[in-house]
């Protein structure tokens, strides 16, 4: 007990490093960018004295280990930044738009693993050439298309051509008003307020871009997977299992599939993290107000407090999920579990 | 009752009465791009309850493959094309996968050749060997399956047992991983067991530790074992007979003392050459056959082994005609025209 707790500290201590590099990293990079915030916000008119004196009061008139300092316990204690673009703080504006990204992110993870899950059973469980044949072919396109090309495609001939889905309009219907915000995702809210036609509304404007933005994830969870059965399937103990006389069927479930997962589920992690980043094409082409966008314009116009903001939060949102896959691979795979405690 | 069920309940019904397997005729091919692999071409033999045979030849010549037909577990693009397995009298080669299942590590068990590959990473010894148990045992529950898993690794002579029996493969040395391999396939007592290269992974110590452990238990309870190797030191020690596989086919069959001291087909009397002696340690290079084993996809006419051969090498017989496997002088079984032609 007491080293699986030190495991886990030890764990912790690695993540929390590996945020701190990530803050000091995007910290200095942005201060070396040759730009003055003062002169940005103020405008061209500004004369010196004024972007000297707003200079000093940002703070920026400090020795760098200084600014970080203030600006990464401002930053613990919930004070991200200001937006001087936006005109509101970075925290108001990176909370309102994250629903948007999160629900996207979490619908389009839901298709790429379930589709990626069920077709690789399907053509590595029996041998089935022609689907397999096909489902590499899919696979393939989604790791090679371009997203915003997709998109575009998707838009064309499911909205525009037939109409089926709703155009690029963003995460609702413009007649409908968006639900009470309880967790930011429309789909759950909706239920909440139990309004059902907005619910089917929010999922019928989810359905291109989650569909458009899992392609990819689909493609490379898909060939993992399938390669890694595979392989499973020409393992000794494979045979040994079908030897005591266990079916075919219950050897690839209870043997073959617990141990490709395995693998597979690093993978997973990766794919869902950086969904959560959010994708600036994606987003763009649908219009959907998530965080790709909103960082990108933010990129453009040099608001380098919302940047930062976002480098921070994506390395937390990969520590956090890495830090989650961590322990359920303590507790699939008893290598390491097992390992870590002698 | 079905034809299936009447199979898997004759245990013990006729115990003295005829082998307690019987091949015949069997063949087995794998279509890949290339061509038909001919990896067993009509392999036949019997095996009495309690007898201990061994298939010896080298990596290639189908042995593992006449091993995985018996058991009804050539996958595609392999199949069992032709032939007979007849377990205590009934052909069990053309059963559904189903029937197959319950006779399958409860008559004849497997024994894989790579103990450190035979278990699944993932799972507890005790929940791999109560798997093997319960595969079979009726409604034997899942205390009992383990209560009886214990017993089996004490058995088997893992120390420790109560203990153990909760650890996971990657905990085990070698030699104790082959034996939870043995312990299951014994678990639920087959007449007939077959060992596929049971102790090629492990040290020569161990080996023999193993293979002390493995005589004892058979001899115990009278299971028939197929013993499948290239090593014939391991061979000399542990069956009754031997037969010499060769390019798909058994070349040479006859009692393990008949067959060292006086092989018949020259390939037999190759590999005994070949074979390392503590007793008559020579300088100069190892001996060796020259050549190598035919392709399976383009077998020659005639005898598979004549390219090899120093008696038929240029032979017109052996050229024209792949000698069957046929009776000589009561010693046993030898397929080739000029048998023991080639001693010097």
């Amino acid at each position: 007990m007491r080293s699986s707790l030190r495991f886990f500290a030890m764990r912790l201590a690695g993540a929390l490093s590996a945020v701190l590099g990530a803050s000091i990293i995007s910290f200095v990079v942005l201060r070396a960018v040759p730009s003055d915030p003062a002169r940005l916000i103020l405008g061209p008119h500004a004369d010196a004295d004024q972007v000297r004196a707003l200079s000093r009061s940002l703070g920026l008139a400090q020795s760098l280990p200084e600014q970080y300092w203030h600006y990464i316990s401002a930053f613990v204690q919930g004070d991200w930044g200001y937006s001087f673009t936006a005109g509101a703080s970075v925290r108001s504006i990176i909370l309102s738009r994250a629903g948007a990204t999160v629900e996207l992110a979490l619908i389009s993870f839901a298709w790429a693993f379930s589709a990626a899950v069920v077709l690789a059973l399907l053509v590595t469980y029996r041998s089935r050439p022609l689907l397999d044949r096909i489902a590499r072919g899919v696979a393939f396109a989604g790791l090679g298309l371009p997203q915003f090309w997709l998109g575009l495609l998707l838009l064309l001939v499911f909205s525009h051509t037939l109409g089926v889905f709703p155009g690029p309009e963003g995460r609702i219907s413009p007649s409908i008003n968006p639900p009470a915000s309880v967790s930011g995702l429309y789909t759950i809210d909706t239920l909440l307020a139990l309004q059902p036609a907005t619910f089917f509304d929010a999922l019928w404007h989810l359905a291109l871009p989650s569909f458009c933005l899992s392609f990819f994830s689909f493609g490379f969870l898909f060939r993992l997977l399938r390669s890694s059965l595979l392989e499973m399937g020409r393992e000794p103990f494979l045979l040994v299992v079908r030897g005591k006389g266990m079916s075919r069927w219950a050897a690839f479930s209870r043997h073959a599939l617990p141990n490709s997962f395995l693998p597979t589920l690093t993978a997973s992690a990766l794919v869902f993290a950086d969904l959560l980043g959010g994708s600036v094409l994606v987003e763009t082409v649908f219009d959907w107000p998530g965080l790709g966008q909103f960082v990108v314009q933010s990129i453009q116009r040099l608001d380098y407090s919302v940047v930062q903001a976002f480098i921070l939060l994506s390395a937390v949102a990969y520590v956090v999920v890495n830090l989650v896959i961590d322990g359920l691979y303590g507790i699939l795979d008893p290598r390491i579990r097992l390992g870590r405690a002698q | 009752m079905t034809a299936s069920t009447r199979v898997e309940d004759a245990r013990c019904e006729r115990p003295d009465l005829g082998p307690v397997l019987a091949v015949d005729g069997l063949q087995t091919h794998f279509v890949t791009k290339r061509g038909t692999v001919e990896a067993v071409r009509g392999v036949g033999f019997a095996l009495d309850p309690g007898e201990r045979l061994a298939i010896v030849g080298e990596s290639g010549s189908g042995k593992s493959a006449l091993a995985l037909s018996i058991l009804g577990l050539i996958e595609p693009p392999g199949k069992v094309v032709a032939g007979t397995v007849r377990l205590a009298g009934q052909n069990i080669e053309h059963l559904p996968d189903r029937a197959m299942q319950r006779i399958r590590g409860r008559r004849i068990a497997l024994i894989y050749q790579d103990a450190m590959q035979a278990l699944d990473p993932v799972k507890t010894i005790g929940s791999q060997l109560g798997e093997a148990l319960r595969l079979h045992g009726g409604a034997l529950s899942r205390k009992a399956a383990r209560r009886r898993a214990i017993e089996l690794l004490r058995e088997v002579e893992v120390p420790k047992a109560a203990q153990r029996v909760d650890s996971y493969p990657h905990e085990y040395s070698g030699g104790m991983r082959q034996r939870v391999v043995i312990a299951m396939a014994l678990a639920n007592e087959p007449d007939v067991l077959i060992a596929d290269e049971p102790t090629t992974a492990l040290d020569v110590t161990t080996q023999a530790q193993v293979l002390g452990l493995l005589d004892r238990l058979v001899a115990e309870r009278r299971t028939a074992v197929i013993l499948i190797t290239h090593n014939l030191a391991l061979v000399a020690e542990f069956c009754d007979t031997i037969a010499v596989m060769y390019a798909g086919r058994l070349v040479e069959q006859t009692s393990t003392e008949r067959l060292f001291a006086a092989p018949q087909h020259p390939y037999a009397q190759a590999l005994l050459a070949a074979m390392l002696r503590s007793d008559r340690l020579e300088t100069g290079p190892l001996p060796s056959i020259p050549g190598s084993p035919p392709d399976l996809v383009a077998l020659p006419t005639g005898c598979a082994f004549r390219a090899r051969c120093h008696v038929g090498r240029s032979l017109a017989d052996c050229a024209a005609i792949d000698p069957p496997l046929a009776a000589v002088r009561e010693e046993g079984r030898v397929a080739c025209h000029h048998p023991s032609e080639a001693r010097t």
